[in-house]
């Protein structure tokens, strides 16, 4: 296998091979600003410069010259080269920082000249704290500037586009927004004008930068030129804490982090997954981040007389199974969601067997064409997948809806959605008809008809499994606390956000802005016990997958273990079929 | 030979010297003065002579020792056999015609009045490589040379000379004239090809090299626009003979462009290797209002300037020239006399280069914009003496390597050079400045760090 030394250490490799890549594969790190693996090696920042030398070959005989000690001997290229851009070559001998002082010097010079005309407005920056630059010039850059004259003026607040706000004296023309609009979203939205220290990114003319993934660049930025119009300057990212989860926005199930300050959903971003959403997030994906801060319920409430009180949970669930048991099982709707996940769904399937109704059902959200075949889907559900996999069908809209307004149902127990909402029916339809309701926010239109109303804990507040459309089955984690106390929930937020305990900054152990609500593998089985079924998962929602995936064939792999922060992909089998 | 009893210079007795790029025929410009002087017939000879095999065009290059006149001096005919064998991808010559370096303007008198031997040439060029398409990328400045050109190459193409199976040979060749929007950098040989490409005018990192991945990642060669019009010149008289021109290392005709304080500034054709005192005094008349002279900037602001008393038995070919650190460039020498404020001069070029860097590679787009700062401090007296370390210094930490394209490495060189050979007056607008300070401060290695002042 062809070998290459880096500081003295030998490593194997295969294949073709840019040199810096290698490196970052290695753990070696080399500083860099313009190099994105996705993107086109534009080699344009000279950052990532290293001392690169072949061994010495006779030109006559083509043999490799061998020193006194039988070592071969190495040839080093005149000048510096920049690792970004050269190909492994069998025997390459290549000098970082740590061995040669000519490079460390040289990546010094470089960060010098890049930092003349960069503003250094890092206290009001908010790319200060994840920010390269400023994490590679602490690290190799000088201590001080020999720069005495007044720095460039260039475009401030410049509103590329209603998402996107540029501060073009920050910039140091990596040109990894032009590249990512050009190679990946291929809007072609962006551009450099001007030329040298003058140049930074633009649009054309009368041009918005209104791409759908157009936030990424906001991500890809390594310094803080691009941000995002709507977060600038709301928080800074130490006193956040983000937790790995995926986003609900469609069907992709793409990766992202959860950024959280006081229990409030601030901001999401991309988090790499090879496998699902690569590097990227739609700008649909991140701007829904209020749903988890606004409009939520203030706790469960019970109508009666058409007049809804509020409640506690203990009178809630009573109710909810009161109304299970008095009703006929044949004239009993219940709806699963595409919204929620594998265990709530799973747990309801339970559920309606105990009371002797039919399957549950689930409501498709579907809005033909405004998918793009790449992150963003037609289907507006995170787990339609999932619900398939559980043998949850989706609901004839027609029959059903004249069924519920036939008054063919005396009671509908609706898991996490809005039928009002989706158009199934009207709220008169289900004037009277009971009904038992987990909802998110206030704003569900189905809301004003429940007899029971159970607020429900969103993906950021809950644990479960998603299976997105390509069959990955995916695991959310809680980025955010709820009132009340769940071990399960209190264990995983110490374990898997990335600070553990949350930044000194972040008071999620405060109570205000604690959402009063629950995760419906918790209200579920405690109905289940009133209604008068055996329902008991005291480990939660891990043992309720534990249960499913060994039990059902569609499911077969999915554990907690296994699907880890990447998710696992499911084999493709019918629904309903058994381990 | 009338030597003046002077040694005799590589350019031989240029006096009798007969004209072959530029000859003095009226209206040559035209195709039908140009058929008459045997235009193109190198051409017909090359495409109807059997024996004639395209790699013998390109052996006859490299014989006659060509090198390119845009301002590198890379040997033609090496070039040209860096280029693959043809497969099943286009190919493609791209005639760099973007002349913009300060102080060059010969390949525009090539294009005005002898416009056919550069198509010729293109056309044997591409005889040779196996190309049928030239871009002659010409500089957006040039509108009067563009239309011209347009013309005469309307005119070769309807007397097919250019197109279709060329005088019935089944030789195909077409030239296509593309307009620069007014950017120095496109005049680099990749960054032209991404301007030629419809992108912005960055140069590519190098591997791959134009032959490999040029033009739309086609097989590429990028010729100089003089450069290809020397070789029907070398079709006609044989490699051999042409090498026999001029200066051994870079025989042939050259365009000397004179320009800065001479008598009769212009473009003057004679062998290369011509002396440079010849050039000044006997060429051009002499120094303008008989000043004495301070410095000669031999081709072009990016090559190192050469005080005044070492000219002295220099002539213009790059060995010669590269005894006292300097090269020969795009053969268009600059003359300045003793009443030139040099740091005044750097300064102004300093800024053409801060103005034009394309502002891709950090170190260039940065350091030419802090030279430029500096020199302008200094030239207003205001500057520190530990500026003149500072900037040998950024010289350093901008070129060698440092950068994509060659383009730092033109910003620096007259800068260096500028500094080192004329430091005398650099130290002395220092010392002269509003901000007085000790000359050791400027003493040693440390100066160049921020001292107390």
């Amino acid at each position: 296998m062809p070998i290459v030394t880096v500081d003295g250490t030998t490593y194997e490799y295969e294949g073709e091979q840019k040199l810096l890549q290698f490196c970052l594969n290695q753990g070696i790190e080399l500083p860099h600003f313009c190099y994105h693996p996705a993107m086109s090696i534009p080699a344009n920042c000279r950052q990532c410069l290293v001392k690169v030398g072949m061994p010495k070959e006779d030109r006559e005989s083509g043999e490799v010259v061998r020193d006194d000690e039988g070592e071969p001997e190495i040839q080093y290229f005149p000048q510096l080269q920049a690792s970004c851009t050269v190909d492994l070559r069998d025997g390459m001998v290549v000098k970082t920082h740590r061995t040669s002082e000519e490079v460390d010097q040289a990546q010094t010079d470089n960060l010098e000249f890049l930092l003349t005309n960069h503003p250094l407005d890092c206290p009001i920056c908010d790319q200060a704290g994840h920010c390269p630059l400023q994490i590679q010039s602490y690290k190799y850059g000088p201590e001080g500037s020999r720069f005495e004259f007044r720095k460039v003026h260039k475009p401030k607040r410049v509103k590329l586009g209603p998402r996107v706000t540029l501060d073009a004296e920050r910039c140091i023309n990596c040109t990894r927004c032009t590249r990512f609009t050009d190679e990946v979203s291929e809007s072609n939205q962006l551009t450099i004008a001007n030329r040298g220290v003058k140049n930074h990114p633009i649009t054309a003319p009368g041009e918005t930068f209104d791409d759908p993934y157009s936030m990424n660049t906001i991500d890809i930025c390594p310094v803080g030129a691009l941000t995002s119009a709507d977060f600038r300057f709301k928080a800074r990212i130490w006193e956040m804490s983000s937790t790995p989860s995926i986003t609900t926005t469609n069907a992709t199930g793409a990766n992202c982090h959860y950024w959280v300050r006081d229990n409030q959903v601030l901001r999401i971003t991309p988090r790499q997954n090879m496998d699902v959403n690569e590097y990227w997030l739609p700008d649909e994906d991140r701007l829904v981040y209020n749903k988890f801060n606004d409009n939520r319920p203030p706790g469960p409430h019970i109508r009666r007389d058409d007049a809804r009180t509020q409640s506690n949970w203990e009178q809630v669930y009573a109710r909810a199974a009161s109304l299970l048991g008095s009703a006929d099982p044949e004239r009993i709707l219940f709806l699963g969601s595409a919204y929620a996940t594998v265990e709530d769904n799973y747990l309801l399937t339970q559920l309606a067997e105990a009371v002797g109704a039919d399957a549950p059902r689930y409501l498709p959200h579907v809005e033909p064409g405004a998918g793009d075949d790449w992150l963003i889907t037609d289907d507006k559900t995170p787990n339609a997948a999932g619900c398939e996999r559980l043998g949850i069908r989706p609901v004839d809209e027609e029959l059903v809806g004249s069924q519920i307004k036939g008054d063919e149902y005396d009671l509908l127990y609706v898991l996490e959605d809005d039928p009002v909402s989706a158009g199934l029916c009207t709220a008169d339809d289900l004037a009277d008809t009971d009904v038992v309701l987990h909802y998110y926010n206030t704003t569900n239109e189905t809301l004003s008809r429940a007899t029971a109303a159970l607020p429900a804990a969103m993906v950021v507040e809950t644990v479960g499994t998603y299976v997105n459309q390509d069959g990955r089955a995916q695991r959310v984690r809680p980025a955010k606390e709820i009132q009340g106390v769940n071990r399960t929930l209190m264990m995983e937020m110490g374990t898997n956000r990335e600070d553990e305990h949350g930044t000194p900054f972040d008071r999620w152990h405060n109570d205000e802005n604690r959402i009063n609500c629950k995760p419906s593998w918790e209200m579920l089985p405690k109905i289940a016990q009133r209604y008068g079924t055996d329902m008991d998962y005291p480990k939660g929602p891990e043992q309720i997958m534990d249960e499913v995936q060994s039990t059902m064939a569609a499911f077969e792999g999915a554990t907690y273990d296994a699907m880890g922060l990447k998710g696992v992909p499911l084999e493709d089998v019918e629904a309903g079929e058994a381990v | 030979m009338d030597t003046n009893g002077m040694p005799q210079s590589p350019a031989g007795d240029w006096r009798s010297y007969e004209r072959m790029l530029l000859p003095p025929i009226q209206d040559l410009h035209e195709l039908n003065v140009y058929e008459e002087h045997g235009g193109y017939d190198r051409l017909r000879r090359v495409l109807e002579d059997d024996e004639f095999a395209p790699g013998d065009v390109t052996d006859a290059v490299k014989a006659s020792g060509l090198t390119g006149r845009g301002g590198a001096g890379f040997p033609t005919g090496i070039k040209w056999t860096f280029m693959p064998e043809p497969d099943d991808r286009p190919r493609f010559i791209g005639v760099n015609a973007d002349e913009s370096e300060p102080g060059t303007f010969k390949d525009r008198q090539v294009m005005e009045y002898n416009p056919h031997l550069m198509l010729e040439g293109i056309l044997l060029a591409g005889y040779a490589l196996h190309i049928d398409t030239a871009y002659v990328y010409i500089r957006g400045e040039y509108t009067d040379w563009i239309v011209h050109l347009k013309k005469q190459l309307q005119k070769a193409y309807e007397a097919g000379y250019v197109g279709e199976d060329i005088m019935g040979s089944g030789f195909t060749m077409d030239i296509v004239l593309h307009k620069g929007a007014g950017a120095y950098i496109c005049g680099e040989e990749t960054s032209l090809m991404e301007s030629l490409e419809g992108k912005r005018g960055y140069p590519r990192y190098k591997p791959p090299f134009p032959a490999q991945s040029g033009i739309f990642g086609s097989p590429t060669t990028i010729n100089n626009a003089e450069t290809l019009a020397h070789v029907p010149l070398i079709v006609e008289q044989g490699g051999e003979a042409y090498s026999n021109i001029g200066a051994g290392d870079m025989p042939g005709p050259a365009l000397y462009g004179m320009s800065g304080h001479v008598k009769k500034p212009g473009v003057y054709e004679f062998p290369t290797g011509m002396p440079l005192t010849d050039l000044i005094h006997d060429v051009c008349g002499g120094m303008a209002r008989d000043k004495a002279m301070k410095a000669f900037v031999p081709g072009g602001s990016s090559t190192p300037p050469i005080r005044a008393e070492n000219i002295d038995g220099l002539t213009m070919n790059d060995e010669s020239l590269g005894e006292v650190g300097s090269r020969t460039g795009t053969f268009c020498p600059l003359v300045l006399d003793e009443e030139t404020d040099m740091v005044s001069f750097l300064r102004r070029v300093a800024h053409f280069y801060q103005d034009e860097t394309c502002g891709q590679c950090t170190p260039c787009r940065e350091g030419t914009s802090w030279l430029e700062k500096i020199l302008a401090r200094i030239d207003e007296g205001e500057g520190r003496m530990r500026d003149i370390d500072l900037l040998l210094e950024l010289c350093d930490n901008m070129d060698g390597g440092r950068t994509i394209c060659a383009f730092a490495d033109g910003a620096v060189g007259p800068v260096r050079a500028t500094v080192k050979r004329f430091r005398d007056e650099f130290a002395a607008k220092c010392q002269a400045s509003v901000h007085p300070v000790s000359t050791d401060v400027s003493a040693g290695a440390e100066s160049a760090v921020a001292a107390t002042e």
